[in-house]
């Protein structure tokens, strides 16, 4: 495991990411990760308030049209999280900070499916109340993503060879 | 122009532009005209907004002056705690009267609750606006000092030093308020883009209207960040004030209260039902209202990298 980390933390792309001093490089790949993440939640935020009863006239026959824009964010944020990750694979690739975030952002996306199947997948929809399984996923698609933002954060703040720092950032 | 200029610039916009938007709702409430009411809204919730710039260039200033002979730096530390309890209620004043506004287009008429709140928070805001400004001519004006003056005044709970110190001594704090802000921006962005999305054409079968009861989620979003944000700002001004980046992100923000108050309650986009096309001024609006956002967040996120003040 401690192999590949390095040899991905060495690899030319992961190099030029983590040494380049351009403006195009971390701090480009890092705002392309923000922009990813502002519209997948966003967007994924705004179907989830629709299940909870805001905005019920909107046809959700509609919203339909949002699963390619989320898509396209996760990809933007598949791509530049690897690179993220590829910079520092040794360290990011062995903090349990990171793979708490990577087991909520699969949570939500599974969430996400769920609630496109049991919903936007159903042509009958619009004639019908929200069931009640679709609005406890909605409660769920916001938590898992609220705690997938935290995660991410976090790992600004804890070293991955400290995962201490957590328990002692939250009882200080 | 350097901070300290366009703070002495700014500063007028929440004492005389605010009183003025003040004493047109107050008049708007008593003659029971709507119009009148509406535009008085729209002026309060612009001088909230301005508000924002006035009180970061005033935190500059204050850093910029303090050495100057014939500057009391403690009148300067006194202007600035009253300037942030006023700035706290003018922010609220605002969020209220924003959520009058966009109740106005919803139902007709904001309701009376709404209005009440308008009322009681604007004249607070005044008074408060007013206080402060006095204390802060008091920083360069001796001949209008009386005796009372010299006497500080205390508002312990709520001061600059009290904030900077909740953000910087707990540990979980900054990092708990970046997660929020995170949150908040995910919230706004989202909104945001779909509402201008369907401005541009996608979404056509959905009618404006029904998105816009979307429309304060996204402001909480904002509010959450102005909250969060001023946290950062206030424990370490000078890493934000000279900061281009920085100065760039407010200004973007600045002119997304523009497209804000559009798209709340101009006719326009309010009518532009399902399956209907937008009009090319709307969709003028649209497309700026998304790249200012996508500013905001580009310069924020770049803040570390551009200017290295980090």
């Amino acid at each position: 495991m401690m192999g590949v980390l390095e040899a991905l933390e060495a690899s030319g792309i992961s190099t030029w990411v983590r040494e380049s001093r351009s403006l195009f490089a971390f701090p480009m790949v890092l705002t392309l990760h923000t922009f990813g993440l502002a519209v997948i939640v966003g967007v994924n935020a705004v179907i989830d308030l629709r299940l909870l009863g805001f905005g019920t006239h909107i046809p959700l026959k509609s919203l339909k049209m949002l699963f390619p824009i989320m898509w396209g964010g996760f990809i933007v944020n598949a791509l530049s999280g690897s690179l993220l990750l590829a910079r520092a694979a040794t360290t990011v690739g062995i903090s349990g900070v990171f793979w708490t975030k990577m087991v909520l952002i699969a949570l939500s996306m599974w969430v996400l499916m769920r609630i496109k199947r049991r919903v936007f997948d159903d042509e009958s929809a619009d004639a019908r109340p929200i069931p009640n399984d679709a609005r406890v996923l909605a409660y769920a698609s916001i938590l898992l993503w609220a705690g997938a933002i935290t995660a991410g954060r976090l790992m600004a703040y804890i070293g991955p060879t400290r995962p201490e720092a957590l328990i002692g950032l939250l009882v200080k | 122009m350097n901070l300290p200029h366009w703070h002495l610039l700014l500063n007028h916009v929440p004492t005389v532009g605010f009183g003025v938007g003040v004493a047109l709702f107050l008049l708007a409430l008593a003659a029971r005209e709507q119009p009148l009411q509406r535009e008085s809204l729209r002026i309060i919730v612009l001088a909230a907004l301005v508000s924002i710039p006035v009180y970061l260039t005033g935190v500059s200033a204050g850093r910029l002056i303090e050495g100057l002979e014939g500057v009391s730096a403690i009148r300067i530390r006194i202007h600035a705690d009253a300037a942030l309890l006023a700035f706290v209620v003018m922010e609220l004043t605002g969020g209220v009267a924003w959520l009058a506004l966009w109740q106005a287009r919803r139902f007709t008429r904001a309701r009376p609750g709404t209005l009440a709140a308008v009322a009681l928070l604007a004249v607070a805001s005044f008074g408060l606006m007013a206080r402060a400004a006095y204390i802060g001519g008091l920083i360069r004006h001796p001949e209008v000092i009386s005796a009372e003056d010299t006497a500080p005044i205390e508002t312990a709970w709520l001061t600059n030093a009290s904030v900077k110190s909740l953000v910087l001594n707990t540990t979980s704090v900054w990092p708990a308020a970046e997660t929020i802000h995170f949150v908040g921006l995910a919230l706004s962005f989202g909104i945001v883009l779909v509402l201008n999305l369907r401005i541009l054409g996608v979404m056509k079968s959905v009618a404006f209207a029904d998105l816009h009861r979307l429309m304060p989620w996204g402001l909480m979003g904002v509010g959450v960040n102005l909250v969060s944000g001023m946290m950062f700002f206030i424990a370490i001004p000078e890493q934000y004030d000279t900061n281009v980046a920085f100065q760039w992100k407010m200004l973007l923000f600045l002119l997304t209260g523009v497209n804000l108050l559009y798209f709340t309650s101009a006719e326009d986009p309010w009518t532009t039902g399902a399956g209907v096309d937008a009009s090319i001024g709307a969709k003028a609006f649209a497309a700026s209202t998304i790249a200012l956002w996508a500013g905001v967040v580009f310069f924020g996120r770049m803040l570390p990298y551009i200017g290295g003040s980090f």
